[in-house]
Order: C-alpha cells, then structure tokens, then sequence
C-alpha cells in the first residue's frame, strides 16, 4: 500500500512538478499532477495527486484522491482516498471518504472522513470566482 | 500538384547521388512535380506563394530539421499540405514517422494525412520547440507562475516532444501535437566533469502562457533558427498545419 506507486508516477501524469521548480499561485489542473518541488498558493486537480517525498507545499489541496510522501501545511480536501506515507508531515485539516496513514507520518490538524463530494468542490470553486 | 523544395544545402555534390535516387523513386511512384532548388537568390516565401499560383496543393520540403521549420511558418497560413524528404538523421520526421532519404518517397505517396498543433510567439509558428537557456525565466500561466530553483535548467516549449530518445513520453501521451496544448518542460542540468545530466524535469501543458524574467530581458530561440527577447507570449495554434506523416509517427 505504502510503496512507490510506479502505476501512478509517469503513467498518465499530465503535470509533474519537479524539484528544481516553484510554482507560485492558484494552480488548477485536470489531469494527474506530480508535486516533487515546491507550491505555494492553492492547488487543485480533478484527478490524482501525488506529493513526493522532497516536496514542500504551502497550499490548500483539492484532489479526486491523493498520495502523500512530503510536506503538506495547508487543508486537504479530497473526494476518494488519501494515502499519508511515512515520510508525510501535514500541517492542516484532511478531509476524504477514507484515510491510509502509515507509522510515522505526522499529521497536525483535524481528520474528517465524511468525504468531500464533487459537487461541493465545485460550487466551492465558482463561488471563489 | 507536388512543389519539392531543396534546401540550398543539398547544392553540395556529396547530395547528387542521394537526389538522383530520391528523383527516380519518385517518378516510379508517379508523385513527381515542380521542383526548385534554393540558392541564395531564390526565397523560399517566393517559391512557395508562386506554386500555390500555379495549383500547387502538397509543397514537400527536401532537407533537414531546419528546413522543416523554415517552411511551417511560411505554409502554416497557407491551404496546402506539407510533406518532408529528410536526407540526413531528423528528429521532426521520426517523430512524424518519415524514414530518412529514399524511403520517405514511399510515405509520401501513401498520403497519410494528420492535422498537427503549431506553437506561435509573435506571428511566427514553430513545429518543433522554443528554448530559453537561462534559469531568470518566468513562465505565467493564467493564475499561476513558475520558476526554476535550479542553477542550470533548460526551459523548453514543446509542441512536437521534448526528448526523441525518451519514447515512453509518447507512449504515455504525455506529449502528443494532436491534443490542442504545449507543453512547458523545465529540466535541471547537472554538469559533471565529463559530462551533462538532465535530472527529473517538470512537464506543464498550456493553451496560453507569458515569459517574462526576472532580471534582464532572456533569449527564446525557436526551432532553432529564430531569436526572440522577453517579454513575450506563446499560444498554441492547434491543427494548424497538414502534414504527410508515416504509420510509424510516435504519436
């Protein structure tokens, strides 16, 4: 469960954010994103989202689901699943239909697992617009 | 009607042999036309628009990369479609799926025709990528930015791929010139004493972006020919151009 997922990291990844790389603002994408640098702002994907472990992120998320190895501080609101690996350190509130976290991951906020659904998310959106 | 275009390079005698047989392939396919010869006297722009006068509909480029790039952003608003005849290695025409020389005669008379993607920076098209070898790059997209972190990165807009050798990315779709979108890919440099190693690279695809920097005005060259100053803005221009490719094109 909490091994690399080799299925998810280039295969049909539509962003990937390296480590070499800041991204500053409201980033909203539609397909799979890869965060293995740094993100400050807001970051939003209809997709999966996988945060690597070398990735530091000053963000509030929202994902279809999430795979979580770096640093997150910022609320999490996902609508499926969340996968907080060892190596994570969340600094917020998770909210998801179900939460995977393995020993030795941090998490300072609050968990809520009554899921994040769609249509919230994106009401949520237009009424920020 | 065919116009072949031979860039003024293959001028060279080392090219006769190469051209004869490329001639007679041709006429054996009955696909033969028009063909002209560039030198230093004769533009490419002129050839073109005056074979379109004369019912040219297939303008075919003989040539190398380069040449491809020169003629897309002269056909691209033109209602005409494209073939290549490469005669030395190309990258744009492995990704089209053209095979170099002689046998790109045969791709050409099978008439597999797709509509591909342009990139644009100020009224000029390109097929292949935009570079900027200098991390002060901003890449602004609509709500967000983007910049490097790293000492030595490339920055490169890419239409057609960003890495011919690394075929996995067109296996993936992560980069195919059919799909409306460019893609922004930043790849660190890592140089070590005897050589250059580019570590994981950052892929972003965008309709739309800014290029600013952060100091003084950077350098964009595109396909490798035409040279540009920030700050500037990249669209994409998509299906913009027909283009005779190959059942082995690798999108």
């Amino acid at each position: 469960m909490f091994k690399d997922e080799p299925g998810k990291q280039i295969k049909n990844a539509e962003t990937i954010i390296g480590p070499s790389v800041k991204v500053e603002g409201d980033f909203v994408g539609d397909g799979n994103v890869i965060v293995e640098g740094i993100v400050v702002g807001n970051l939003k994907t209809k997709n999966h989202l996988t945060i690597g472990a070398e990735a530091k992120v000053n963000a509030e998320i929202e994902a279809n689901s999430a795979y979580i190895s770096g640093e997150v501080t910022g609320n999490l609101t996902v609508v499926g699943d969340v996968e907080l690996t060892a190596s994570a350190r969340i600094k917020g509130d998770i909210s998801a239909s179900s939460i995977a976290i393995e020993r030795g991951a941090q998490v300072n906020g609050r968990l809520n697992m009554n899921g994040a659904k769609k249509p919230e998310l994106t009401e949520k959106h237009e009424n920020k617009k | 009607m065919y116009l072949y275009i031979y860039d003024t390079f293959l001028s060279d005698k080392k090219y006769y042999s190469l051209l004869n047989k490329i001639e007679n392939r041709l006429a054996d396919l009955e696909i033969k036309g028009k063909v002209c010869r560039l030198n230093i006297l004769k533009n490419m722009k002129e050839v073109v628009e005056d074979g379109i006068k004369q019912g040219v509909d297939t303008v075919v480029a003989v040539g190398n990369d380069l040449t491809f790039s020169k003629i897309v952003n002269i056909i691209a608003e033109l209602n005409v479609t494209l073939g290549i005849i490469p005669v030395t290695k190309s990258k744009i025409a492995e990704i089209l799926g053209v095979p170099e020389g002689e046998a790109a005669c045969d791709t050409l008379a099978q008439r597999l025709i797709q509509k591909i993607d342009l990139g644009k920076i100020s009224n000029q098209y390109f097929i292949d990528s935009a570079t900027i070898d200098d991390t002060n790059v901003i890449l602004s997209f609509d709500k967000f930015q983007i910049s490097s972190i790293a000492k030595n990165a490339l920055v490169t807009i890419c239409n057609l791929g960003f890495l011919a050798d690394n075929q996995s990315i067109y296996k993936e779709r992560l980069s195919v010139p059919t799909d409306g979108l460019l893609e922004a890919v930043i790849a660190p440099i890592k140089a070590t004493l005897f050589s250059k190693k580019i570590k994981q690279q950052s892929i972003f695809p965008f309709t739309k972006i800014k290029l600013d920097s952060k100091a003084e005005p950077v350098t964009v060259t595109i396909d490798q020919q035409a040279v540009f100053k920030t700050p500037l803005e990249v669209t994409v221009a998509p299906k913009k151009l027909k283009v005779v490719v190959g059942s082995k094109r690798l999108f």
